[in-house]
C-alpha cells in the first residue's frame, strides 16, 4: 500500500508524505552532522576572528588574527614543511604499497599472513611507534651507534635533533606505520582485476613490469586517486608522530601548521590566532577536494 | 480485585523507591572532593600517606585524587567545558592569571586569614599566589635549581666540584679530555626543559638582582648583562656542544637518556631542578656509582654570593564552580598544617613532588630521610632567608613572555636569531604583558 492510495490522500500531500518519509531516516545522521561537524565549524570560523583565549569571553578583533597569520614567519615555515611531508608521502609510501601489493598479489599462500604483518603497525598506538623509533634512532643506544661500531657512520648522529633531518626523520616513522595500509588497499583494488587482462597481456608478450604498467595501474586508478586525495587531506592535519618525537623542533625545523596550532591554543593561550591556522588547514583540505571535484567534472574516472 | 492488587504493588514500588532515594541522600552527606594530579604520582603511595589519612580524619569528606594523562591540556579543556575538579593543579603561576581573568578560580584570601596561611607557608611562596589583590594559589612543591654531579667520576678524576666559571669550565675541558661529557641534558618529552637553562644563565651571569629589576621593569632585557649572559649559554651548549657532546643530541636525549648517562659516569654533572633527587636515587641505585649536588656555580661577579632560584613546581587552586569550597579548603588547610607529614608524602618522590613549603627545620624530616637531600632543605633556607634569591622563568614570567623565552633560544642557539634580536623581543613581550596587566608578582628583595 502507498500512500497516495489512502483514502481521502491528495497526491500533492502523498508525495509530501513520502519525501518527509525519507528525511526521517535520514534526520538522525544531519543532526549528528549539525551537532559535530556543522556547529563546532562554524564556531571555529567565528573564534578566528577574536581573541578568545580558551577560557575568557572572546572579543571581536575583525581580520587582526589574519593578519598577524600572514606577517608570521612560523606559520609560513610550517605551511611549508606540510608541503614537503604532502610530497613525501605523495611518493615512497604509496611507491612502496603499490610494489608490496603487486608483490603479494602474486602470492597465493600466505597471503593473509604477509597482509597482518604489513598492517600491524597501521593498527598500534603512535605513542607506541614513536617511543619504539626513538629508541632505535637513539644516539646513544640506537642503531646508529651499533651499525657505527661495524663501520657503518650514516646513521650515526641525532636523526630528531638535527634541523636538516628532523621532519624526514619522522615523517619516515609516520610512513612506516602508514604503508602497510596503502598496502591493503591496493592489494583489495589489484584482486578484483579481471585476470584475463593479464593472460591477455601474457598473450601479446608483456613484461611483469608491462602488465603492472598497462593492466594493474589503470585499473585501480580509482584506488589510487583516493588514496591520494586522503593523503593530501591527512597531511594537513597531521599531529602525532611530530607532537611526541620533536615537538615541532629543534628551532621549528620539523613545524607543521596543526603543532603549531597547538602551539598558539595550549602554550599561548591564544585560541582565537589558532582557529586562524585551522582555518588555513581548512581551506587547504577544501582546495584539495575542489580539485578532485572539477576532475571528475571533466571526466576523470576517479 | 486485580486492580487493587495492581495499586499495591505500585505504591510498594514507590517506598521502595523512596527508600532507596533516602540512602543515596545519606551517602550524599559525604561531600566528595575531587583532585587531578599528574599521571607519574605513585597513586598507591599518595593514598596511603595523603588520601587515607585525611579521609580517616575527615569522616564527612571523601579525598579522591586521580591521576590524569597530559594533567595540564586535560584539566585546561575541562575548566573550559565547566567540568573541571574540585582542586586545580597547574604547573605554574602564569596558568593561574589567566585562570583568574576567566573567573575560574576561587578566592582564599579568607579561607589564608582564618586559617593564617600566610605564617605556614615560606613568604616568597605565599606571596607567589597572590594575583590583584587575592589569594588564588597554594604551591604544591616547591623547588630550585642545583648543579647535579657524579661523586663517583669526580673522585675518580681528582676533580672539585666548580664554584665559578672558571673552575666549571676548568673542569669541562678535564671531563672532555677523560672522554666524558661534562653535562648531560635533554628537551625530549618536555621542550619547555629549555627555560631551566636560560633561566640558570640569567641568574648566574646577569645576576638575581639585575634579572629582579628587569622583572619589575627597572631593566630592559635588552642590557648587556642579559645578552652576555644568553651568549655565553649559547657558547656552552651550541659551540662547545658541552650538554650531551652536541647542541643535536641535547634535542634527542629524554630523562631516561640523560639519566643514565649521568649514573653510569658518561657525563659528570647536570644542572636540573630539585626534582632531579628523585631521579638521582632511582638511576644511581642501579648503577651502583654515586651522586651528590651542590650549588650551581656563579658565572659573573654581577651574580654575588652563589643563591638559590625560588621556584613552585606546581600550584592548588580552588574550582570557582566547586559546590564545597569549605571541604576543598579544610584539604588544603590539612596539607598546610603538620610538615612532618607533608615530608612523610614528598618522601616518596626523594623531597621533589608534594613539598609544600613550609619552614622546615632538619628535626622535621624523617630520620631515613636522604642527608644530601637535608642537606640541601637546611642549605635553602638559610641562604634564601639571606635574600640570595634567584628567580626561575616558570614562577616568575607571564605565559607570552615564558614562552618565547625557552621556544626563541632554540633559534639562537641555532644562529637563526642572534642573541640582540632575541632579547629585543622579550623586552617587547615583557611591554606587552605589562601593558595587559599580566604580570605576576615579585617578592619584594
Amino acid at each position: 500500500m502507498t500512500y497516495s492510495s489512502q483514502a481521502g490522500t491528495s497526491p500533492r500531500a502523498a508525495k509530501w508524505l513520502r519525501a518527509l518519509g525519507r528525511w526521517a531516516f535520514v534526520l538522525p545522521v544531519l543532526l549528528l552532522n549539525l551537532v559535530v561537524v556543522v556547529i563546532p565549524s562554524v564556531a571555529g570560523l567565528a573564534v578566528a576572528f577574536t581573541d578568545w583565549t580558551g577560557y575568557n569571553v572572546p572579543s571581536f578583533v575583525g581580520l587582526q588574527n589574519f593578519q598577524r597569520l600572514f606577517q608570521d614567519g612560523v606559520f609560513f615555515l610550517a605551511l611549508k614543511n606540510n608541503l614537503v611531508w604532502t610530497v613525501m608521502f605523495l611518493t615512497a609510501p604509496i611507491f612502496v604499497g603499490l610494489m608490496g601489493a603487486y608483490i603479494l598479489s602474486t602470492i597465493k599462500r600466505g597471503q593473509m599472513v604477509f597482509r597482518v604483518i604489513y598492517f600491524i603497525p597501521y593498527v598500534v598506538a603512535s605513542v607506541v611507534n614513536t617511543q619504539m623509533w626513538r629508541q632505535l634512532l637513539n644516539p646513544r643506544v640506537g642503531i646508529g651507534p651499533l651499525l657505527a661500531e661495524r663501520g657503518i657512520t650514516f646513521l650515526d648522529f641525532p636523526i630528531f635533533g638535527t634541523r636538516e633531518t628532523a621532519l624526514f626523520g619522522v615523517a619516515f616513522v609516520d610512513a612506516w606505520h602508514f604503508w602497510g595500509f596503502l598496502v591493503v588497499l591496493y592489494l583489495s583494488a589489484m584482486s578484483s582485476v579481471d585476470v584475463e587482462l593479464y593472460e591477455v597481456a601474457r598473450l601479446d608478450g608483456a613484461s611483469r613490469f608491462q602488465q603492472f604498467r598497462f593492466v594493474t595501474l589503470p585499473s585501480i586508478r580509482p584506488t589510487l586517486v583516493f588514496t591520494i586525495l586522503m593523503i593530501i587531506i591527512w597531511s594537513s592535519t597531521t599531529f602525532d608522530y611530530v607532537y611526541m618525537l620533536t615537538s615541532g623542533g629543534p628551532a621549528n625545523a620539523s613545524e607543521l601548521m596543526s603543532t603549531y596550532l597547538y602551539d598558539n591554543a595550549f602554550n599561548r593561550f591564544d585560541a582565537g590566532y589558532a582557529a586562524t591556522i585551522g582555518m588555513m588547514m581548512s581551506l587547504w583540505v577544501a582546495l584539495a577536494v575542489a580539485g578532485f571535484v572539477y576532475l571528475r567534472r571533466r571526466g576523470w574516472e576517479i | 480485585m486485580k486492580t487493587r492488587r495492581l495499586s499495591v504493588l505500585v505504591a510498594l514500588l514507590i517506598l521502595a523507591f523512596g527508600m532507596l532515594g533516602s540512602a543515596a541522600v545519606a551517602q550524599g552527606d559525604v561531600v566528595i572532593v575531587n583532585w587531578w594530579t599528574e599521571d607519574y604520582i605513585d597513586l598507591d603511595q599518595i593514598n596511603e600517606t595523603l588520601v587515607n589519612p585525611f579521609n580517616a580524619e575527615h569522616p564527612g569528606i571523601q579525598l579522591v585524587i586521580t591521576p590524569q594523562t597530559e594533567l595540564n591540556n586535560t584539566l585546561r579543556t575541562a575548566l573550559a567545558s565547566g567540568e573541571a575538579p574540585d582542586i586545580l593543579q597547574t604547573p605554574g603561576a602564569s596558568f593561574i592569571a589567566e585562570f583568574l581573568k576567566s573567573g575560574l578560580i576561587y578566592d582564599l584570601s579568607a579561607a589564608a586569614a582564618e586559617f593564617g596561611w600566610e605564617e605556614k607557608l615560606l613568604p616568597w611562596a605565599y606571596q607567589s599566589g597572590i594575583l590583584e589583590g587575592g589569594l588564588y594559589s597554594i604551591p604544591l612543591t616547591y623547588e630550585s635549581m642545583i648543579l647535579l654531579y657524579n661523586k663517583t667520576v669526580f673522585e675518580a678524576n681528582g676533580w672539585t666540584v666548580p664554584t665559578n666559571l672558571a673552575e666549571f669550565e676548568a673542569v669541562a675541558e678535564a671531563a672532555l679530555a677523560a672522554g666524558i661529557n661534562p653535562l648531560t641534558y635533554g628537551n625530549v618529552g618536555w621542550q619547555p626543559t629549555n627555560e631551566h637553562l636560560v633561566g640558570i644563565y640569567l641568574n648566574n651571569v646577569a645576576g638575581p638582582e639585575n634579572v629582579y629589576k628587569a622583572l619589575i621593569g627597572e631593566k630592559s632585557w635588552t642590557d648587556p648583562e642579559f645578552a652576555e649572559a644568553i651568549s655565553l649559554l649559547k657558547t656552552h651548549i651550541a659551540d662547545n656542544g658541552w650538554f650531551g657532546g652536541s647542541l643535536e643530541t641535547y634535542f634527542s636525549l629524554g630523562w631516561d637518556d640523560f639519566w643514565a648517562e649521568l649514573s653510569n659516569g658518561q657525563a659528570a654533572m647536570m644542572m636540573i631542578g630539585t626534582w632531579g633527587f628523585r631521579g638521582a636515587n632511582e638511576f644511581f641505585d642501579e648503577s651502583g656509582q654515586v651522586w651528590d649536588w651542590a650549588p650551581l656555580p656563579v658565572f659573573s661577579e654581577n651574580a654575588g654570593a652563589y643563591n638559590y632560584e625560588l621556584a613552585t613546581g606546581s600550584t592548588l587552586s580552588v574550582n570557582a564552580e566547586t559546590a564545597n569550597p569549605d571541604a576543598v579548603i579544610t584539604v588544603l588547610d590539612w596539607l598546610m598544617s603538620d610538615p612532618a607529614r607533608v615530608l612523610t608524602i614528598a618522601s616518596g618522590y626523594g623531597y621533589g613532588e608534594f613539598m609544600i613549603p613550609l619552614a622546615f627545620t632538619a628535626e622535621d624530616f624523617p630520620a631515613d630521610a636522604d642527608p644530601r637531600i637535608v642537606r640541601f632543605f637546611a642549605d635553602f633556607a638559610a641562604v634564601t632567608g639571606e635574600g640570595r634569591v634567584g628567580y626561575t622563568t616558570w614562577t616568575f614570567w607571564p605565559a607570552d613572555p615564558n614562552v618565547h623565552l625557552w621556544e626563541a633560544v632554540e633559534k639562537v642557539w641555532f644562529d637563526e636569531l642572534s642573541v640582540e634580536d632575541y632579547l629585543a623581543e622579550h623586552q617587547a613581550l615583557w611591554e606587552q604583558a605589562r601593558a595587559d596587566g599580566a604580570t605576576l608578582p615579585i617578592p619584594a628583595r
